[in-house]
């Protein structure tokens, strides 16, 4: 009988590409858990940042071998996915750079909110990093503000006393562990490194933020040489991922 | 000026509760127990010194008269419900597990023997990196938690932190609005260790102003923390609050700890600690009891908040008086010192009513308001010059100083006053004495206290 043949024929079509969009989706899941576990031990952001990039890319793979699958041409479909990403990176080259460089220079550049540094010419207090500029107060109260590439492309002196002994460790913590208790365990847990700290500066744990899902916290530990400051970093995120394996039994 | 609100944060807690209201208290109060519906002296107790004597008086003061709206006071309290209120005032109270209690202790007492150079044998310079200090850390994380998720509900115009357990609650709370820290104990620099400058350093520069009992103890932490705002207030108690008992009322009162009509009483008023120098006053007792054979010392205190059993449970003050009774025993001392542990206020007054003089012997002291409290009695007093109040007293004029390094410096003091026939020195010093307690009244705390928070609320 030909009633409603057409239209389950094209229902049949498309039952590979929905197919291959739930194991898309769950494959995204799966890698997302895998390279979070694996990153875990690195510094927070750059494992968001993997996780995030893990889930981009498988789906990038399993939506074009879905639309491959009900007869839309993959090539034509890669060509305008890359003719407009190249037109969004053209018309937001500048803030794209800006913000790029925010993200990077938080887990990279020697300084934070409070520093004195000098760059492009310009010396003062950094009184604020956001999206796109860094701004410094400088001796005659003058505000400058520096894009945050420069940053990354420019040298930036640190002139803050003690700031080569500083590193500062981003936690990001659920709402549902408790802070008392995992800022407890971690001091405890990182007495065990003091021989390679400076006794004068016992690390401390600090609040940046906070939403009703997470708190973004700062480690900040002083170095008692120059040379440990990779290797206190790593040490301190394997410390840090322990502590929170540890602590996760303790809700609020 | 518009009313504020504020939140306090002391670790000794205002009420402690007692064996039959703490459990019944804890489990139906949901809401909060109202104390006015519990017996004072049967389900709950003021817990004695600073916190009942200094700050619930001001706080009253300035809630009557409108300056302070809304009042909420965070505190260490294991054994409490966790609220409580009183008058307009809501008491909230941290409860702590035993053994983070055991590791907070043991931090805060290496902190408290440090800066009274109690054990110089044992500096605790690594202090901040010892697990225990984790746990310190826990309590004051906790306690900052709390007060922030009070900010959230009521708004507070100003925070207010006292003594050095609390240091570094001011680094944990996140917020823009001022922040007073009151450090009650001395602060003298030779006695902070280098490696602790540092953290005392960053918990200190997190307040908005930093009020200490002393001139040279805000010289000493301006040199630590110069960025900030350092100021000198006299601690202060309410003359109102002190009575002159009847002769009748004295004697049967004094009676009931063995003080004979003959006695001449040398009153110390001080919980059982090493460093209120109990010891000093037994030793000086020995050199001169035989010249004096009617002269009996009366040491009145226990335990503090820590050492009670209704507060933390350290056992400090216990082992204190037994080595105090030890002392007594070897010196052949007995029957010429007299413990009375903790006493009520009315016999507290008739003691003071009965005594000679008083002593302050402590080997170092925040600042000594029992002095002050002597000369609203009436009496003399003999003042250790390791003491803030040491910068009040012109010595002969309105107390008598000694150095408690100096052997025999306090028994020469003490032989003065005995030898002082016609009472003509104990007036002088009285005297004068009362005049000086007007720096440390109430009235001229609320002035300073009052002026202070004006200005760092800008109101």
């Amino acid at each position: 009988m030909a009633f409603g043949g057409p239209i389950v024929a094209d229902a049949i079509a498309l039952v590979p590409a929905g197919v291959i969009a739930l194991v898309t989706v769950l494959l995204a899941w799966v890698s997302s858990l895998i390279i979070g576990r694996l990153l875990s031990r690195t510094n927070p952001r750059m494992a968001g940042a993997g996780r995030r990039l893990t889930v981009v890319v498988v789906v990038l793979i399993g939506g074009t071998l879905a639309l491959q699958a009900i007869g839309v041409n993959p090539a034509v479909l890669l060509v305008v996915i890359g003719l407009l990403g190249a037109t969004i990176l053209i018309a937001l080259r500048e803030p794209l750079g800006n913000y790029g460089a925010k993200y990077f220079s938080d887990i990279y550049t020697p300084f934070k909110v409070g520093d004195t540094i000098r760059v492009q010419g310009y010396a003062g207090k950094v009184i604020e990093i956001n999206a796109m500029t860094t701004v410094l107060l400088t001796d005659d109260d003058l505000l400058v503000s520096v894009p945050n590439s420069s940053m990354l492309r420019d040298v930036v002196v640190n002139t803050s006393p003690q700031a080569w002994k500083e590193v500062i460790v981003p936690v990001t913590l659920a709402a549902s562990i408790d802070l008392p208790a995992f800022e407890s365990e971690l001091l405890k847990s990182l007495t065990k490194l003091r021989t390679r700290l400076d006794r004068r500066f016992p690390p401390v744990l600090t609040t940046k933020s906070r939403s009703a899902q997470s708190a973004d916290l700062a480690l900040t530990l002083m170095l008692r040489r120059p040379e440990d400051r990779d290797a206190m970093t790593a040490e301190a995120n394997k410390r840090i991922a322990e502590v929170l394996d540890h602590v996760r039994g303790v809700r609020r | 000026m518009t009313p504020s609100s504020i939140c306090i944060n002391t670790q000794t807690p205002l009420v402690q509760f007692l064996d039959s209201a703490a459990d019944g208290a804890a489990a139906g109060a949901r809401d909060g127990v109202d104390l006015a519906t519990l017996r004072e002296g049967v389900d709950y107790r003021f817990s004695p010194g600073g916190v009942t004597r200094m700050v619930y008086p001001l706080v009253r003061r300035l809630l009557d008269q409108g300056v302070l709206s809304e009042v909420h006071w965070v505190a260490l309290n294991p054994r409490a419900p966790p609220l409580a209120r009183i008058g307009g005032i809501t008491l909230h109270n941290v409860r702590l597990d035993a053994d983070r209690l055991a590791g907070y202790g043991e931090v805060k007492e290496a902190l408290w023997s440090r800066i009274h150079d109690l054990e110089p044998d044992r500096p605790h310079d690594d202090l901040f990196w010892s697990e225990a200090f984790s746990e310190y850390a826990f309590y004051n994380r906790r306690t900052a938690e709390l007060i922030r998720q009070l900010d959230v509900a009521h708004d507070f115009d100003a925070f207010y932190v006292h003594d050095f357990q609390q240091l570094p609650v001011g680094r944990m709370l996140e917020t823009l609005k001022p922040k007073v820290f009151r450090w009650h104990i001395p602060f003298d620099l030779e006695l902070i260790p280098p490696q602790w400058r540092s953290v005392l350093a960053g918990y200190l520069d997190s307040y908005d102003a930093v009020v200490v009992s002393a001139a040279r103890y805000a010289e000493s932490l301006a040199m630590i923390a110069p960025t900030r705002k350092v100021i000198r207030l006299y601690p202060y108690v309410d003359p109102a609050e002190y009575s002159q008992p009847g002769p009748e009322a004295v004697e049967a009162a004094v009676a009931r700890f063995g003080v004979t009509p003959e006695d001449e009483v040398a009153l110390l008023v001080g919980r059982m600690d090493p460093v209120k120098g109990q010891d000093l006053a037994i030793s000086a007792l020995s050199t001169i009891a035989s010249e004096y054979p009617h002269l009996r010392l009366v040491l009145v205190g226990n335990g503090s908040f820590s050492g009670s059993g209704s507060g933390l449970g350290l056992s400090k003050s216990a082992v204190w008086r037994t080595h105090l009774e030890e002392m007594v025993r070897s010196l052949g001392l007995e029957g010429r010192v007299v413990f009375t542990g903790h006493v009520s206020q009315a016999d507290l007054d008739c003691l003071y009513e009965r005594a000679r003089f008083t002593l302050l012997p402590s080997v170092r002291e925040g600042f000594g308001l029992v002095a002050v409290e002597s000369w609203l009695h009436g009496k003399p007093t003999i003042v250790t010059d390791r003491a803030g109040i040491a910068e009040l007293v012109r010595d002969r004029e309105n107390a008598l100083l000694f150095d408690p390094s100096e052997p025999g410096s306090l028994a020469k003091q003490m032989r003065r006053l005995m030898d002082d026939g016609d009472g003509e020195l104990a007036a002088r010093l009285v005297r004068h004495g009362r005049s000086t307690s007007r720096k440390c009244s109430l009235e001229a705390a609320e002035r300073a206290e009052r002026a202070m928070l004006e200005e760092l609320m800008e109101v």
